[in-house]
Parts: structure tokens; C-alpha cells; sequence
């Protein structure tokens, strides 16, 4: 419906004419599902920034592993560590530590220093320059020899195969990447999905360097001691410990704990090794010994 | 896993109630543009020549509206590939016809038969600072035409 309101009339002007037309909807603004664009626009990002950042990781590895160890060992964090774990190494834990150290096969360039911290933190890490620290919550958590070697041994695994090195680098590669994206989307929602990402990029190597570790860890066990049972033994102290319910592996550093008895279970299957039942229990002087403050 | 989850959350509240807000906007801005539709209101500075029987009153309308969390994602992510930004363009599209509609208001409140050299002005408030929603203000003002009550 055009309606005619009025004639402009002006000597200048031969005439004016003013209408009121009803517009049509929609000529300013997109018909396209809002939906469409977030999903082209997420899943687009989300896998560019996956693929571009396993790439940059795969080539940082390549250089990150010819990073001389005795670099490694010249940063800071052994002076760190050495201050803030003044407490002495139990002889017994010396022993066992030497035992899977051993069994190894590390380079000889690389040494290992492990680190027992006297608290109640249920964890064990390895770290950069040969590091592995052992906190007491953990240790007392274990029955047998064979946990403890397991702990060791995939610890000092990681070592073996430089995984902290190569991990930083990832951090330092991906942080770098993200803080420019952040940085050019200038939006805080935005910058959080991308970092985590990133995230689940880095972390889904460092799940795999557990298995790696496990599977080391397995192999030294087997040298030791004939049988793994020691790791089916600290696996299932993980599983009473937390569980992994409501856990997506995805999401985590870590491989849940059933996925990583299932891979050690494929990888004893058919292997002659000995029964169960013969492992050997912590000695209890070194037991008491974990006890006192 | 937390954050990933509020996130989601928070994308699908922004989806699903801006949507809602959105539509009945819509509708309520066509129900009043029929209404207001015998006000034309007029971006020419000419004013109409030979009736000189008119008062002239400055008249106004302004909006703000925000953008919901979900299109402002989408705009985040747009931001970086570049290319139309559509969620905003709904956002701008209603704020300016909102003004409009309040501005033709005010003018049929005081009688006006038009209004005349309209003009729009847009700010944006929280200009992307980070965290903020962004939202605008769009302000519509004119001369209104209001024929003498004398007669």
C-alpha cells in the first residue's frame, strides 16, 4: 500500500513528492540460521587451530629432542628442587630407585636424581633435568615393591624419552600461538575456547607419553622381577584412590586408569611370564620410617 | 570439563532467551510501524514550502539493546575469519527501528503531522572490552510538524 501524503511545492523546485511505503522485512538482516554459522564457525576454528598446533608441536619435538640433557640439567629447577627438598632419600628408596634405574637401559649421559618430599600429596612427578620427586602420600599408599618400582620406573621413563623437555616446549609453542589469537580476537569467550584447544592438544600428548612411560615401566618390572603385577597393583591403588568416574579422557593429562590396565593387560598377554601372587611387600622398618613427621 | 559445561550452558541460555527476545522485539516493532505509519518521518532538510501554519519541535527517540552471549561467540569467532557479521546485524536492525518508532511517538503524543531531517547516531557501549557484553545505543531525532491547534 503506497499512500500519497503530500506535494511539496517550490518555485525552485518543480515538485516533491513524499510517500510512505511499507518496507520489506529482512533486507538489513541475515536469514541464516545463527546455529549454521556457530557450528561452520566453531568446528572450523577448533580444527584449524587442533591441526596447525599438532603440526608446530610435531616440528618443536624434532628440535626439543636435541636439546643436550646436560642443558636440561643446568636450569634452574634443580636448584629449586634442591631447596625445597632437603629431606634425605631413605636408603631403602636409594636401593630401589638403582634397581630400576638399571634395568632401563638409560644413556649414559643422563642422570637421575630422585627427590622424596614428606607430605601428604598423593603424587609423583618427573621433571626437567632428570628430576623425579616422590612424596610421602603416595608412598604410603603402597603395599609392595613392585608398586613402588612401577612408580619408579615410569617416572624415570619419562625421563628416558625426554618428555618434560618435550612438553614445556609444547607449552611454550602453544602458549605463544594462543596469546596471539587471544590477542587479535580482542574477546575474552573466545580466547578461553581456544585455549582449551590448545589444551586438549598438549594434554593428548602428554596422555600419551603415560602410556609410553607405562609400557617402559612394564618392561622394567618384567626384567626385575619376572611377572608386572606390581603394575595392575598400583593401578588399582589409582582406582580406589579417585576413580575415574565422570572423567573424560579427552579433558585429562592423564589416561584413565582402566584404559591404561587394559593397555598393559595386551601388552603381558601372551607373554611367559611367571604367576601372580609373588610380590614383594615393602619392608615395614621403611613403612615406619615414611610415618614420622 | 566445569568451565566447558558453564560455557555451553551459557551459550545455549544466550541462544535460547535471545532468540526469544529477539522475535517478540520483531513483532512488536511491526505492530507499532503499521501504527506509527501515518507519520512519515522524513530525512530531507527541505521542509515542506506554502504551509506556513506549522509549529516545528525537536523530537527524539533512543534505544539500547544488548547482544546475548551466544552471537557475541559467534561475532568473537567472526572477528578473526572476518566476513558479514550477522548476529549483529539484527541487533543494529531493531535498535535503529526501535529509535525510530519512539522518536514517531513522541511526535504523535504532540500532534505532528511528520517529521522532518531525521538522523540516526549509533555508540557502542562496553566496546569489546573483555568479559563485557556488548551492547548499543542507537538515537533517532527530528523536526516534528505540528499543524496549529487553533482552528
Amino acid at each position: 500500500m503506497v499512500r500519497h501524503l503530500f506535494l511539496i511545492r517550490r518555485p525552485d523546485h518543480p515538485s516533491m513528492e513524499y510517500t510512505n511505503p511499507e518496507l520489506p522485512e529482512g533486507i538489513n538482516t541475515s536469514k541464516q540460521n545463527p546455529l549454521k554459522e556457530f557450528a561452520i564457525l566453531t568446528l572450523g576454528m577448533v580444527g584449524v587451530l587442533f591441526i596447525s598446533l599438532t603440526l608446530l608441536i610435531l616440528l618443536v619435538d624434532y628440535f626439543a629432542d636435541k636439546i643436550p640433557f646436560d642443558w636440561e640439567r643446568s636450569l634452574p629447577v634443580t636448584r629449586f628442587l634442591d631447596s625445597k627438598n632437603s629431606e634425605k632419600l631413605p636408603l631403602y628408596l636409594e636401593q630401589v630407585s638403582q634397581q630400576v634405574i638399571q634395568s632401563l637401559d638409560l644413556p649414559e649421559s643422563m642422570t637421575i636424581s630422585v627427590h622424596y618430599v614428606n607430605s601428604d600429596t598423593v603424587n609423583a612427578f618427573a621433571t626437567l633435568g632428570g628430576h623425579i620427586v616422590l612424596y610421602r602420600g603416595l608412598l604410603e599408599k603402597l603395599g609392595y615393591e613392585d608398586e613402588l618400582s612401577m612408580v619408579i620406573a615410569h617416572e624415570v621413563a619419562h625421563i628416558k624419552y625426554r618428555h618434560p623437555i618435550l612438553s614445556a616446549s609444547h607449552g611454550v609453542v602453544t602458549g605463544l600461538v594462543l596469546s596471539f589469537i587471544g590477542l587479535s580476537s580482542g574477546d575474552g569467550v573466545v580466547s578461553d575456547l581456544l585455549g582449551s584447544v590448545g589444551m586438549a592438544t598438549m594434554i593428548k600428548y602428554s596422555r600419551d607419553y603415560e602410556y609410553q612411560a607405562d609400557s617402559d615401566a612394564v618392561e622394567s618390572l618384567i626384567r626385575i622381577y619376572g611377572h608386572a603385577d606390581g603394575a595392575m597393583g598400583l593401578f588399582n591403588i589409582f582406582d580406589s584412590a579417585k576413580g575415574d568416574i565422570g572423567t573424560v579422557e579427552f579433558l585429562s593429562t592423564h589416561p584413565l586408569t582402566k584404559n591404561r590396565i587394559t593397555q598393559v593387560g595386551t601388552m603381558i598377554e601372551g607373554r611367559n611370564i611367571l604367576n601372580k601372587n609373588d610380590m614383594i611387600p615393602l619392608p615395614q622398618a621403611f613403612k615406619d620410617g615414611l610415618k614420622q613427621p | 570439563m566445569i568451565d566447558l559445561i558453564i560455557f555451553l550452558i551459557l551459550l545455549a541460555l544466550g541462544y535460547g532467551f535471545g532468540r526469544l527476545a529477539e522475535s517478540r522485539h520483531y513483532t512488536s516493532i511491526r505492530e507499532r510501524e503499521k501504527e506509527l505509519n501515518v507519520i512519515p518521518a522524513i530525512a530531507s532538510r527541505i521542509p515542506p514550502h506554502g504551509r506556513p501554519d506549522f509549529d516545528i519541535h525537536l523530537v527524539t527517540g533512543s534505544v539500547v539493546i544488548s547482544i546475548d552471549y551466544f552471537k557475541r561467540f559467534i561475532a568473537g569467532l567472526r572477528n578473526l575469519l572476518g566476513g558479514r557479521i550477522s548476529a549483529y546485524e539484527t541487533l543494529l536492525d531493531r535498535a535503529r527501528r526501535e529509535a525510530l518508532l519512539r522518536m514517531k511517538a513522541e511526535a504523535r503524543d504532540l500532534g505532528a503531522e511528520m517529521v522532518f531531517n531525521i538522523k540516526l547516531e549509533t555508540a557502542s557501549i562496553h566496546k569489546g572490552r573483555g568479559g563485557s557484553i556488548g551492547s548499543v545505543e542507537v538515537l533517532a531525532y527530528g523536526t516534528a510538524f505540528i499543524p496549529h491547534q487553533t482552528s
